[in-house]
Order: C-alpha cells, then structure tokens, then sequence
C-alpha cells in the first residue's frame, strides 16, 4: 500500500531531524524549510531533496523531479514546510 | 572503478582527457553529439546544449555513486568580429559553451552530492583576461563559465565537490585549425610562458584537478601558460 501523508510527513521530519542532528525531534509538520527561520540550510536543504527523490521513486511510484520548470516554480510554497511538501509529494503521486 | 563524465569527448582537448582517464583506470562516460569512430571507453549521444539530449544521456547516473567527476570539454568556437556575426551564432556559442556547461552540472551534481565528494573541472580560454580580438563572443561564453564556476563552487563546497576552471591559451585541436598561425603567434607571445601549450599540458593541469591532492583548490582558474 503506498505511503499515506503522515507516513511522508514522517519521512521528512526524521530526515530533517538528521540533517540538523536533533536527536530530540523538534521537528513537525510545520517546521520551515526555506525562509528567516528555516530549519535547514542551503546545502542540507539540497540532501534532503535528494532523499525525497529517491523516497518518492521507491514508495510513491513516481519520479520527482524537483529541478522541473514547473516544480521550481512553485518552490517557494512548497518547500514553505514539512507538511506542504508532503502534501505536494501526495498530489503528485495522484497526479 | 570512478566514473568520469567528459563532455565534448570525441575530439580535441575531451577527447585526450577521456583517453588520459581510460589510460589510468577510470571508467569514462563520454559524451559526444556524434557517436563515430573507435573509443575505448563508452561514448553516448547528446547536444550539451539541449537539456532534455542532455538528461536523456544521463539520467541513469543520477544515483550512481561511482560518479567521481565531469570534465566538461565540449565547446565551440566562431572568430568573428561581433558586428559581423550572426544573431544565431551567438546563441549557438552561448548555448554550446555556457548553457551547456550549466546543465551538465546540474545533471551530474546530485551524484557528486550523494557520494559526498568529487570532482568538476569546466573549461575557459586564455582569451578572457587576453580579450583577444575577433573572439569577443566566444569569451563571453566562457567569462560566463568562469563566473558559473567560481559560484557553483561555494554552492558545492558543504559536499566535498571542488569546482576549477582550466583556462587553456591556442592547443592544435579543431578548435582552432582554421586561425592562421600568426594569429597563434600573436596570442602565445602574450602568455607569460611564450610556448604553445600542448594538450598534455593541459591534461598535467586537470589530473592535478582530479587528484586527492586538490582537495583544496576550488572555485579558481587555472591559466594553462600564464596570463
């Protein structure tokens, strides 16, 4: 059964929690991923894309390609924060 | 077995890079608008300068961990004054020289940034702090690459990715096996080391690139001869 929005939430903040080394997960749904409080930066930010790439093509069932024209250009309000990219990764694997 | 990625690599400078790399071991990828001829390494098809040719010849290395570095070599060249050179031309150049530089990167970066660690090495000219006359274009092209390169290397830092330009003055490739040999003259007289380069000169220049000993050597260029 593929990965429902809680489980790609998941993901995401386990990968973040990673990434910045919070072994305590602070990280949410609504943790920021671009912007003045973000919680990764530029160079963490492009490993986690990475990962949701190949998250996406082994339990979506979809490649995401995150340098497309058309995924850049909604870039800002997706990567807006854990939950809106999850909920953009879900829509595509509608789509 | 490191991969190398080298682009342009059918003739000219690509090519002895490519057969330099095969010579010591590497697994070479090379990419070439035409597939002709023998090569002992693997030669797949693409216009650098088209994303989707581009993507297409490279979209399975994307994940593959063994992609130590990209030589982008491929480059064309029109001497021409810039009043006399056609619109077309000029995009052809920039798309070529420039976009095609850009989009390589982008295509084989996520490897690099995967493995955390390799190599890019982009070609530029002599001719950008000489400002030879009747290349303007052509220089333009790669000023750009140099600036691409010097950006694109802090970009790619926190990976372990160094990012060098080799800027080579008149080598005896196709490149340039139409500019009269005074006019090579003219131009090697104005290098700091008065010698025409030789393409293992340059090749010396991009293994040093290439090596575990550059690991701290990025976002420079490198003046094959001095300028």
């Amino acid at each position: 059964m593929p990965a429902g929005k809680e489980e790609v939430e998941k993901f995401i903040c386990d990968e973040v929690a990673m990434l910045v080394g919070d072994a305590n997960s602070q990280i949410t749904p609504a943790t920021p991923l671009i912007g003045a409080n973000r919680a990764v930066d530029s160079a963490d930010l492009v490993v986690l894309l990475l990962a949701v790439e190949d998250y996406a093509r082994d339990n979506l069932g979809f490649q995401w390609d995150w340098t497309s024209d058309s995924a850049m250009s909604e870039a800002r309000s997706v990567l807006r924060n854990i939950g809106s990219l999850a909920d953009h990764l879900v829509s595509q694997r509608a789509a | 077995m490191d991969t190398v990625i080298v682009t342009g690599a059918s003739r000219g400078l690509g090519r002895h890079c490519a057969m330099s790399l095969h010579e010591r071991g590497y697994r070479v990828i090379g990419i070439s608008r035409s597939v002709k001829g023998d090569t002992p390494y693997e030669i797949r098809s693409a216009d650098v300068a088209d994303s989707a040719s581009l993507s297409k010849a490279l979209g399975d290395l994307k994940r593959d961990k063994s992609v130590y570095a990209l030589i982008n070599a491929a480059g064309i060249a029109s001497m021409n004054l810039v009043i006399t050179t056609p619109a077309e031309t000029v995009r052809k150049i920039i798309n070529t020289n420039l976009v095609g530089t850009i989009l390589a990167c982008q295509l084989v970066a996520p490897a690099m940034i995967r493995r955390g660690s390799g190599r890019i090495i982009n070609f530029s000219t002599l001719g950008v702090p000489l400002a030879i006359k009747g290349e303007a274009i052509y220089i333009a092209s790669k000023a750009g690459v140099e600036g691409f390169s010097r950006a694109f290397a802090r970009e790619m830092s926190p990976h372990g990715v160094t990012v060098n330009t080799v800027a080579p003055g008149p080598i005896d490739t196709a490149l340039i096996e139409k500019v009269p040999r005074d006019k090579i003259d003219a131009v090697v007289s104005r290098q700091i080391i008065e010698r025409q380069a030789e393409p293992s000169d340059v090749w010396n220049i991009v293994s040093l690139l290439l090596s575990a000993e550059s690991s701290m050597i990025s976002g420079e260029t490198i003046h094959v001869g001095g300028a």
